[in-house]
């Protein structure tokens, strides 16, 4: 009875000093306490938290894999990947997408000149999704990570036709893509595809065209690895560390 | 000849500079790399099928590499998810969450009084806080179906990422046939771990969607960002 009537006395004192707190939320202090206040050890839940301060953004992400592959850095020259971080998403297309397209032709000139072939010839074409290249590092400078609450998460499965019409990597209307991210989504092989794959999403991944035995042009459209990490069906969906 | 010459040394020094560390995020910009606000990584999806909540799983400070140990969280850096619903990418929701004394509290979601680069933390928009695990996982769910979880975790990111700066470089006999068949190539990342922060949350706390994305479909525009005390 003692101890009942400690812990409402208590509870009482607990209650009230969260008001008062939460009354006062520009010092930004609170005094807080778990859903299992009423337990023993209930004086050891409570306590009054400081997270007053303000707080500058250092570091942003959104679609996985951009800022570190399209943004360039020159050496002497402030950092583009710094600044893309402390952008906002609704100023990135402006500040960025010219960069990304440059980098875009770039990636394509390094493989001209590996094959032998004038950087002139070989350029970005239109991919999977229809993008040309303008449009493709518009989507991409605005770097947001786009999740559908009401239809099935898939960053982008490029082998989806759920019309069954043959049409599997021309989006035809019935696809479902871009609704998320989930991680044994192969992001990179995406990325790969959107950058490298051309139409088809197959343009450059190591065809042997003259049937010798030999690729006649570079695998660009798959780094070729799998999820290796444990993923869980229940919460919080990763596996314990390593 | 000679104009090709120039034209390669011209591509590589742009090339260059992504040779280094180049992963989903994972130290991708010089100021954040290799610190306690790094980011390395982000998903948002829907739990199971069918399912009404969606579940933010934000990773900090890959290690890259596993035989690097992963660290703590830092106090003084602020992670917020932020949410647009109506395709203009400014936030209309933000969730928080912040470490202080061994346990990681979470506010929100809650429509912030300031959009952009500067935040202070919603103490009046508290959604919990959870313990913050070792190797076994602890999870708190609040009254409201929000789930939450802070602590270590096997990175899930996979890339060939030896192979990717070898693909990359643009020295003529590095990776001519770019990436390797799958029975060759190699998931850098298999054995690292990452600091994690997940919350699964009830749709109906974020509200509904106007924005769609490139095929038409409702969706969140999400982004997460670190924020470290001034």
């Amino acid at each position: 009875m003692k101890l009942r009537q400690s812990i409402y006395f208590t509870a009482l004192i607990l209650a009230f000093g969260l008001a008062v707190s939460c009354s006062d939320d520009d010092n930004g202090t609170m005094s807080y306490m778990d859903d299992d206040m009423m337990s023993d050890d209930m004086m050891d839940d409570d306590m009054s938290v400081d997270f007053t301060g303000t707080f500058m953004q250092v570091d942003h992400l959104g679609r996985p894999g951009i800022n570190t592959t399209l943004s360039v850095d020159m050496e002497g020259e402030a950092s583009i990947k710094d600044a893309h971080n402390t952008t906002i998403p609704s100023e990135m297309v402006a500040t960025f997408q010219t960069g990304f397209q440059a980098r875009l032709e770039q990636y394509h000139d390094v493989y001209a000149l590996k094959l032998g072939l004038d950087p002139a010839d070989v350029n970005y074409e239109n991919n999977i999704l229809g993008l040309d290249a303008a449009t493709l590092t518009t989507v991409l400078a605005a770097d947001v990570l786009e999740v559908a609450p009401d239809v099935p998460t898939t960053y982008f499965n490029p082998g989806t036709d759920f019309d069954n019409d043959g049409r599997i990597l021309v989006p035809d209307g019935d696809e479902v893509a871009l609704t998320g991210r989930h991680p044994n989504d192969d992001i990179i092989d995406v990325s790969l595809i959107l950058f490298f794959g051309g139409m088809e999403g197959t343009r450059f991944s190591g065809q042997d065209l003259d049937d010798d035995g030999m690729a006649d042009l570079p695998r660009l459209t798959s780094d070729g690895v799998a999820v290796t990490a444990d993923i869980s069906a229940m919460f919080p969906y990763l596996g314990a560390p390593e | 000849m000679k104009k090709t010459r120039n034209y390669l040394l011209a591509v590589s020094s742009l090339v260059i500079g992504a040779l280094v560390f180049v992963s989903a995020d994972h130290i991708d910009a010089p100021s954040s790399a290799g610190t306690t606000a790094d980011i390395a990584d982000f998903y948002a999806f829907e739990p199971t099928e069918g399912s009404d909540n969606t579940v933010f799983v934000v990773d900090l400070q890959s290690n890259v590499l596993p035989d690097l140990a992963y660290g703590t969280f830092d106090e003084d850096v602020l992670t917020e998810i932020n949410i647009d619903l109506d395709g203009d990418l400014v936030e209309d929701q933000v969730i928080q969450a912040i470490v202080k004394d061994g346990r990681m509290y979470f506010f929100g979601p809650v429509a912030p009084t300031q959009a952009g680069l500067s935040s202070q933390v919603y103490t009046d928009a508290a959604l919990g806080d959870v313990e913050i695990s070792d190797s076994s996982a602890i999870v708190e769910t609040t009254s409201s179906g929000v789930s939450l979880f802070a602590g270590p975790r096997q990175d899930p990111f996979f890339f060939d990422f030896f192979q990717f700066n070898a693909v990359i470089s643009p020295e003529l006999d590095s990776a001519p046939g770019g990436f390797l068949p799958p029975e060759e190539a190699a998931d850098t990342f298999d054995g690292a771990n990452t600091m994690s922060i997940v919350v699964e949350i009830p749709n109906s706390m974020l509200g509904t969607p106007t924005a769609t994305n490139a095929l038409g479909l409702s969706v969140y525009k999400t982004w997460v960002t670190t924020n470290r005390k001034q």
